[in-house]
Order: C-alpha cells, then sequence, then structure tokens
C-alpha cells in the first residue's frame, strides 16, 4: 500500500507489481537507481520540469521507495513528459531517472497499456519509417502540413524537393524517402535484428495495424533474400 | 603527417570569463579508463577492438584521460536528421575533409542508429540497440575505416551501448548470436568518436586555410546534451576553454577562426528537442527553444549566429523561431553547424556546400557580416538548377561546389 | 633494543596534542612538519573562528603550539618529510629529509636533512586537504567566476573581518553557501559525508550575518548534519537569531547574469525549480585526504580505504590503530574529522603509543612475526 490515495484503483495490485518486476529485471535498472536523498538537482536541470508538472526526482523516489500505485501512475501519466536529455545524468548519487524512465516507457510498451498507445498515436508514421527503411528522417517528411508551426520554408523545401536533393553534391543523398541511400542488404540485416531481439513483438502489442504492414514489408524482402521467418 | 600531431595550442583564457583560477586537473583523481575492460574482453576472444587508424591527435577528455581522433580513414555515420532535413551539415562535413585531403568513406551499408525513435517511443529495446549499433560497427570494420560519427544521439547513445556491451554480459552474448546469425563479427571501435571531436582536432588546419574574416562575428555556442550529458567522461574539455569546466568541443573552433565566444546563462539548457516532443509534442519544444534558449541568448549576447554540434539541436532552434517571431517574442538568430561554419570560414558556397536554403530563419545578415554576396550565390545556385531541371546535368558533383 | 622516542609526522591540532601528552608524560616526542611553521590548515588556511565554540582560531592554536615548544621532551623538525621507513614496532629506523614542499619556507630543513629518526612508535597526523571544486560534476564555475569561493575562501575574509564580494570589494547584499560539494557524491567517488561542513557553513553563515547585518544569507543542503550541541549552538541559533535561510535542495548551476552571479537549484520542499541572484557563492567543499596523508601512507607501508584515508582496521573500538602494529594515527589522517574528534584521537594515540613503548621496553620484548614489519619503499 502507497502513501498515497490510489489513482488506478481499477487495475488489480499483482498486475502493477508484475510490471514493475519487468522493470527491475531490466539489465541495466541496478545501474539506473541506487537510491535517492532528494537534492533536487535533477530537477534543476530538467527542461520538462519547467513546461509540465513532472520531476524525476518523484520518478527516482517512487522507484526507490518501490511505490507500486505511484509507480504505476507514473507510467500511465509522467514518463512522456521527459524529453530523454540524460541532463538529470548529474545526479551525485548516479542514478539515471533518464534512463529508468526509459525502461518504465519499454514496460508500458512491451505490455501495451493504453496510455502507451495513446502516447503513440500519430507517430505511427515515424516508427514505420525507421523500422521499415532504415533512416528515421527522410526529405519526404518535410510537408507544411506536419509542420505548419515551421513556417513557409518547410513549403519551399517541399515544392522542389527532388531537384534539391540532386542539388547535392554527396552521391548517398539524392534520396527523397530515405535519409541517405541504403542497401538492400543492409535493409534485411536491420529486419533480422528486429526480428531476433522482439521488438516486433512490442509493435504488436501497441500498434495492430502498423505490425501487419511492417511484417508485409518484411516478409517479402527476407524471403527475397533466402530467409525465413 | 607525424602519426600523433598535436592540436594547435589556444593561448590560456582564450575563452574564458573574469576568474584568476586556474584549475588544473590532476591523473591521480581520473576515474578507471574504461580501455582496461575493452581489451580484456578482446584478449578473451569476446569481441575485436578496432584501433584508431594512425594519424590521429590526442585530446583532453573531461577528466584527464587522452583520447584518440583519427584524422582519415573515416567511416562516416551519417545522421538522418542531418541528411534529411538539413543536409547542408553532413555536406559541409564531407566537404571539410575533401578540402583538407584527408580520405574517407561514404557508406551506403549504414542504418541510421534508432536512437532517436527509441527515446521518442521506447518501442525497441536494450539488445536491439545494441544489435543496430553492432551492426553499423561490424559493416564499418569489415571496409577497413573507422567509425566517424555525425549524429551526437547516435554517439551518446552507442556510448551508452559500449557500456552495458561491456558489462551486461548476457546483452552482449544476445548481441553476439543476432551478429552470427547476420554472418558479422562483434566488433568494438576502440574510441566512439563524434565529428565535431574530429574539427576540433583539425581545428588548426582549417583555421589555416581560412578564407573568410570571422573577427566581427558575435557567436553563442549550444552544447548538444548528448554529445557531453551521456558518459560525460568521454566529451573534450580543454584547460583553454572556460577553465576546463564546460566542454571545449566547438567553442575551440570558433575561437580558432577568429570569432568571439559570447557567454549567455542558459547554456547548460537542452534544446528543447525532447525526440517525441519535436514529433508531436512540439508546444513543449518551441517553448523551450525560444523562451529558455534563443530569447535569452539575445538579450545577453545578442548573437550573430547559434553554433552547435548536434542535428536535433540546429533544427530545433532553428525551426522553433518562425512561431516565436510571428508572435513577437525576441528571437530571429540564425542556426548552423560548427561544420557549416568551418566550412564557410574556409570559403565553401552557402548554397552549394552549406545549403542554407534549407534553413529556416534568416541567414543572409550573416552572410553579409561574413562578406559574402549572398544575391550572387544565390543566382550561381538558381543556375546549377535550371541545369538539374534541363536534364543537362543529373547531379550537383564535388567537382561543380568548389 | 627498543626505542622510547615517539615519532609524530604532522604538526596540526592532533600532531602537537599528541606531542604535548607525549611530553607531559616525560617521554621524547619528535614532530616532523612539512611545512615551515605549525598549527597545521587551520593556520596554513586563515582559519577565522573554530567550529562549533566560535574561539579565534589562530589564538586556539598558538596555545596549542607554544604548548608543544615549550615541553622539554618534544623535539619540532619544521620543513621536514619522512622519506623512508624500516624496522617495526618499538625499533622504527625513520629517514628524514628537508621538504620539497614549496610551503618549506627560507629556514627550512636546517640540521635535519639526513637525519635518521629511532623511534618506538609512530603517529600519524597527516590531515586533510579540501576538496578542489574543479573536479565537481556540477557547474560550480569556480575558476570561472571569482565571487565562487569556498569555505577556506570565506574564513580568510572572515579572519580579516572583511567579507566582502570579490570581484567588487563591498560588502555582498546575499550569498549563499552549497552543501556537500565534494563529498556525499559518487559521480566523484567521495562516497562519504565530511561532517564538519554543515557546522561550519553555519557557523560562517553566522560570521557573515554579524560582519555584514544587511546581508542576506542562504544554506542549500540535503541533510543538514548538525548533530549533538552543534543543533543548539549553532544551527538553532543561525535560524532564529540570526535568520539564515535554509532551503532544502541542491544547486546545479552557478551561472553569471550581468554583474551578478545567478544559482540554480530545486527548492525541493516546495517542488519547485527556482533561480536565484546572488553576490556570493560559498562551496562547502569535503574533506580528501592530504597529499601528506597518501604519501606517508605508502612510506609506513599503511593500508589506505577507497578514499585514501588511511585505514582502521578495528573502526570505533581501536580508531587509532593502523594496519601495522606500533603506527598510530590521529585526526583527518584517518577520515573526516571535527576538531573534538580530531583532539580526542590525538589524546589516544598519546596513550597507546606511550604505552607500547613501555611495554617493549620493560619486557623487551620483540616482535618476531614478519607480518609486522614495514616496508621500505624501493
Amino acid at each position: 500500500m502507497g502513501l498515497f490515495a490510489d489513482k488506478y484503483p481499477d487495475v488489480a495490485y499483482q498486475e502493477k507489481e508484475r510490471l514493475w518486476e519487468q522493470v527491475k529485471a531490466d539489465p541495466r535498472y541496478p545501474s539506473y537507481l541506487y537510491g535517492c536523498y532528494e537534492c533536487g538537482i535533477c530537477v534543476a536541470a530538467c527542461p520538462s520540469a519547467r513546461f509540465y508538472d513532472f520531476s524525476p526526482r518523484k520518478i527516482a523516489q517512487a522507484a526507490a521507495r518501490e511505490d507500486i500505485d505511484l509507480i504505476y501512475e507514473q507510467m500511465n501519466d509522467d514518463v512522456w513528459n521527459c524529453s530523454q536529455c540524460f541532463s538529470c545524468n548529474r545526479c551525485p548519487r548516479q542514478n539515471s531517472p533518464g534512463g529508468v524512465i526509459t525502461i518504465l516507457r519499454e514496460v508500458a510498451v512491451k505490455n501495451g497499456l493504453k496510455s502507451a498507445k495513446q502516447a503513440l498515436e500519430g507517430y505511427s508514421r515515424i516508427i514505420y519509417k525507421i523500422m521499415g527503411t532504415g533512416t528515421q528522417v527522410s526529405p519526404d517528411m518535410l510537408q507544411p502540413d506536419a509542420f505548419p508551426d515551421w513556417g513557409p520554408q518547410v513549403r519551399e523545401v517541399s515544392a522542389d524537393l527532388e531537384l534539391w536533393r540532386r542539388a547535392l553534391p554527396p552521391e548517398t543523398l539524392h534520396t527523397t524517402s530515405t535519409g541517405w541511400q541504403v542497401d538492400d542488404k543492409t535493409i534485411i540485416e536491420l529486419y533480422l535484428i528486429w526480428h531476433n531481439t522482439g521488438v516486433m513483438d512490442m509493435i504488436a502489442e501497441v500498434d495492430e495495424g502498423l505490425h501487419m504492414i511492417l511484417n508485409d514489408v518484411m516478409e517479402e524482402k527476407l524471403e527475397e533474400a533466402g530467409y525465413e521467418v | 603527417m607525424t602519426a600523433t600531431a598535436t592540436a594547435e595550442v589556444i593561448p590560456y583564457n582564450a575563452v574564458n570569463t573574469k576568474s584568476s583560477r586556474k584549475f588544473e586537473r590532476q591523473a591521480e583523481y581520473a576515474p578507471e579508463d574504461f580501455h582496461d575492460h575493452l581489451f580484456e574482453l578482446e584478449a578473451e576472444g569476446e569481441w575485436i577492438v578496432q584501433r584508431v587508424p594512425e594519424p590521429y591527435v590526442e585530446v583532453m577528455t573531461k577528466f584527464g584521460r587522452k583520447k584518440k581522433i583519427p584524422l582519415e580513414m573515416t567511416w562516416h555515420h551519417k545522421s538522418c536528421g542531418q541528411c534529411g532535413h538539413i543536409p547542408g551539415y553532413s555536406t559541409a562535413i564531407f566537404w571539410l575533409n575533401r578540402k583538407l585531403d584527408l580520405k574517407y568513406t561514404d557508406p551506403t551499408d549504414q542504418t541510421s542508429c534508432t536512437a532517436w525513435n527509441y527515446y521518442a517511443s521506447a518501442t525497441s529495446n536494450a539488445a536491439a540497440q545494441a544489435g543496430v549499433a553492432m551492426r553499423n560497427f561490424a559493416a564499418a570494420y569489415e571496409t577497413g575505416y573507422y567509425p566517424l560519427i555525425h549524429c551526437g544521439t547516435s554517439y551518446g547513445h552507442y556510448k551508452e551501448v559500449r557500456e552495458e556491451m561491456m558489462h551486461h554480459a548476457e546483452v552482449r552474448h544476445q548481441v553476439r548470436d543476432v551478429m552470427k546469425k547476420l554472418g558479422k563479427p562483434l566488433v568494438m571501435p576502440e574510441e566512439i568518436v563524434h565529428y565535431s571531436e574530429w574539427i576540433h582536432a583539425v581545428r588548426d588546419r582549417i583555421a589555416a586555410k581560412q578564407k573568410r574574416d570571422f573577427s566581427n562575428l558575435a557567436v553563442t555556442v549550444h552544447p548538444a546534451c548528448h554529445y557531453y550529458k551521456l558518459v560525460q567522461e568521454d566529451a573534450i574539455y580543454d584547460p583553454d576553454i572556460y577553465g576546463g569546466q564546460r566542454t571545449a568541443t566547438v567553442s575551440a573552433l570558433i575561437v580558432a577562426l577568429g570569432a568571439e565566444v559570447r557567454d549567455y546563462s542558459t547554456w547548460f539548457d537542452c534544446c528543447g528537442f525532447g525526440f517525441r516532443h519535436i514529433l508531436v509534442q512540439r508546444d513543449f519544444t518551441r517553448s523551450f527553444a525560444t523562451r529558455r534558449k534563443i530569447e535569452v541568448m539575445k538579450e545577453e549576447a545578442n548573437p550573430d549566429v547559434v553554433i552547435t554540434h548536434d542535428t536535433g539541436c540546429v533544427t530545433t532552434l532553428d525551426k522553433s523561431q518562425f512561431v516565436g517571431q510571428a508572435h513577437g517574442l525576441n528571437v530571429g538568430v540564425p542556426v548552423m553547424s560548427d561544420a557549416q561554419f568551418a566550412a564557410l570560414a574556409m570559403g565553401a558556397h552557402p548554397y552549394r556546400v552549406c545549403q542554407l536554403h534549407w534553413h529556416s530563419t534568416d541567414y543572409k545578415p550573416l552572410l553579409e557580416k561574413m562578406g559574402i554576396d549572398h544575391e550572387a550565390a544565390w543566382a550561381e545556385f538558381q543556375e546549377d538548377l535550371k541545369k538539374l531541371k534541363s536534364g543537362e546535368k543529373e547531379y550537383l558533383t564535388w567537382e561543380d561546389v568548389g | 633494543m627498543s626505542s622510547d622516542t615517539i615519532l609524530i609526522i604532522g604538526g596540526g591540532p592532533a600532531g602537537l596534542e599528541a606531542a604535548r601528552l607525549i611530553g607531559d608524560l616525560g617521554q621524547r616526542a619528535v614532530v616532523v612538519e612539512k611545512r615551515d611553521a605549525l598549527g597545521g590548515t587551520p593556520i596554513y588556511e586563515h582559519y577565522a573562528a573554530l567550529t562549533h565554540n566560535f574561539r579565534d582560531a589562530e589564538e586556539a592554536m598558538n596555545e596549542l603550539i607554544a604548548a608543544a615548544k615549550a615541553n622539554p621532551t618534544v623535539d619540532i623538525r619544521l620543513s621536514s618529510e619522512v622519506v623512508s621507513c624500516s624496522g617495526a614496532a618499538g625499533d622504527f629506523r625513520v629517514k628524514l629529509a628537508k621538504s620539497g614542499n614549496p610551503a618549506a619556507g627560507a629556514n627550512g630543513g636546517a640540521g635535519v636533512a639526513g637525519e635518521e629518526i629511532n623511534a618506538g612508535a609512530i603517529i600519524v597526523a597527516t590531515g586533510f586537504q579540501h576538496f578542489d571544486p574543479g573536479r565537481e560534476t556540477q557547474m560550480y564555475g569556480y575558476y570561472e567566476y571569482d565571487d565562487v569561493i569556498t569555505l577556506a575562501d570565506a574564513e580568510r575574509m572572515l579572519k580579516e573581518n572583511k567579507f566582502v564580494t570579490p570581484s567588487k570589494g563591498t560588502p555582498p547584499q546575499r550569498v549563499c553557501f552549497i552543501q556537500c560539494v565534494g563529498s556525499r557524491d559518487r559521480q566523484i567517488g567521495n562516497e562519504y559525508c565530511s561532517k564538519v561542513c554543515c557546522g561550519i557553513s553555519s557557523k560562517q553563515a553566522i560570521e557573515i550575518r554579524q560582519q555584514v547585518p544587511d546581508c542576506k544569507v542562504f544554506i542549500f543542503y540535503i541533510d543538514m548534519r548538525m548533530y549533538g550541541y552543534w543543533e543548539n549552538e549553532i544551527y538553532w541559533p543561525a535560524q532564529e537569531k540570526y535568520r539564515v535561510q535554509y532551503v532544502k535542495g541542491i544547486i546545479t548551476e552557478i551561472i553569471r547574469k550581468g554583474d551578478r552571479l545567478v544559482v540554480r537549484g530545486e527548492d525541493t520542499t516546495m517542488g519547485r525549480p527556482m533561480e536565484v541572484p546572488m553576490d556570493v557563492v560559498v562551496l562547502a567543499v569535503g574533506m580528501e585526504p592530504s597529499r601528506g596523508t597518501k604519501d606517508v601512507a605508502k612510506i609506513l607501508g599503511l593500508k589506505q580505504n577507497k578514499y585514501n584515508f588511511i585505514e582502521v582496521p578495528h573502526g570505533g573500538l581501536d580508531p587509532t590503530a593502523t594496519s601495522v602494529p606500533g603506527i598510530f594515527v590521529a585526526g583527518a589522517a584517518a577520515g573526516p574529522k571535527d576538531l573534538d574528534d580530531t583532539m580526542a584521537m590525538a589524546g589516544a594515540a598519546a596513550m597507546k603509543a606511550a604505552a607500547l613503548t613501555r611495554k617493549l621496553q620493560i619486557s623487551n620484548f620483540k616482535f618476531q612475526n614478519s607480518n609486522f614489519k614495514t616496508q621500505t619503499p624501493a
């Protein structure tokens, strides 16, 4: 029983405990959290703490206390506000609240938490890009409707994109749908990494549609190359 | 060329505030060098350590360890954000290598590090991330060239991967098995090197070939979080830059080029990129980039340009200013990388090489201060585009850009 | 033949007190001091008032020095250092040389070059040095801003009754202390608490409020460690009488805005980030083993703990015994110590050393076990 009113009373304590055990089982966890004496250094260094109701110190405290209810609440409500800049790595105890958050997010995704699905809404296009093409950012992502707040310059880029790409001296940069030219063999190796490290299962948990599309693309290429998935 | 050239010595207090004290780091307080463990694992047959090729320059890191920075035979691990959205960044890095006659390769057997997605969405895990890193390292090793990492996020992330691979045998063995399926060896570079460290190492050579006078330029520097906050002991520090208390990368280059580095109070703050925020929560990004960074720089330092050394920082600080300007904030400072700044100093074309038309905040007053006729330069570039459009030329080539 | 001479290395509070007591027992003590003057860190670093009783540090140290000097069986070797040691308890052979320390001064080392002392026991009282804030992980800019000072720098100004903003030379309006600089920090490798900094900062805060009554004084802390009488003698008066403001939360950065410093941190009790202008920031730097402690430990073959202080194998039940029989330790050479502990240890070490030499002389007993031999460095 935690010290505060439980914000998610409908979720069984055992379920929250199960998720917490997964966090602790990550091999990185012991070097991401030692103990916390609440000096506040992480908060002072944190950009997200200035913008949101967010505190890396509270993440570290909840984890150090193993307050299962509070951790579950943070796993749903707080972790997606972190900007993962790791300014908090300055912790004199050598904790990494940002690193704890990386693991909390990973567990949330792996277990298909509703909040994780919501956080990733509108994001599947990007996951598709990185997992499917091997480069996360492509020139054709620069569309005015995607970045209305970046001003008219985005329109200029997108209007003459293909031409502007051909005006780049490095031979690998003439692409528009990938950041640079990536070999087919390289892509296939990347797919094999996704398949062999459980990433495809994580995608299935948070976005079934995306999982299906990715699987189709990958299967075809892998089969062509003589791999069975 | 000697095997270990020493970079040009900048006079003490080159970039400093007003302190009368001088800090000297003592070797006895240096933490354990990770190389002991790295080479032990190699001796045990766990992996191959790719050695930094000669010639290299030795630079000082945060706690006094010397780090080898290769000068040539570099395998350019490109950045997706640079290549995709600010391609003058990558182009300038290559251009500098060519102008300094340093041999490199620009591989197509390279993927993103995928860390941007990982830090944004967590739709991956430690083993997969290490797998991606080790695939790229193995690809570099197979060519005989040495990885030079263009992106700060990749650089920081790969250093974390190195820590995990060194200290967690289960992760190492899982990744080794995946590499086996790919038919690749497990390779860890002796040093993980960021391109801005390479620029730092060759800054004297860049300065020696400087064609434009930058002595009237005021510059603010944004040090990239993932460059020096992740695995901090691996970043370059120099007693001559801020008394050895802040990373010397970027600032030392600006000094070498004769421009003035101006300090501002939020130098330690992140740019606001946030990985997921720049994509799906840009209210945070815009607010942070303009209110905590650009406005503060404007008010306290009034710079001609912001120079930084990572993909996300250039994008965030540059693109976020548009809305700020519309709302009447005190913004409007052009942003570019150290590579583009160095290339301009060495006489690079602002559009053909530095590709500044991909940048958003008005850089034309800066070009004027640099003595560049930007209208003429733009006209030249338009001529290039005409030729490309008509099919007279397929691509703009290195020979075309000078 | 065993010697009844006791060699004391270090002429600070612990060494002087041990020498005086050994002299009072009528036994010969030789004090070896690297610097050209006695008094140790309180004199060398120009301490103002002692913590916790606010006595004038120079006056208090002069009494100790006078007591040691006046004692007919106490010999003092200034500007000298130990360069080698052989033998075992009862019969140590210790070579001295003129010290290479810059603080040795012109009159240094006179008549001691090559001297060998035959000592029955040794007391190591080589003390600590202040943490160098250049190694701090947080951005405190000690090497960037002159208005960032350490506790030692503050002592010097307070001693002269001239506490000013260094860059301007005028009395400050706002001063803050940052606690635990170089202590309780895994990043730096000093996980221990330095014990005295909370008390010294609070003492200095009171002195600043006495000397510059209009100045506001803040202390940013993680935990205030004001044990025993430090609570009622320092902490409460600082809060209640002198209105020193204590804020739980540590500063991450000191930056400059205009001609003033700004400190950034989190006020953890209020749960929000803060940015506060300051004229002077005092870094409460912790204790580390002095150069002398590290060197002497090597020369005498004493085990050191992971922080390079001299290891005390039996802990609190035998706080002055080292890993080598016949060699004792007193004061901060064995880890962070306040003055009360230092003086008590000096007494205990003097007692143990004297008792051992007497016992050895009476029984003419010699240690046979080779483990008890000390090593002579190559």
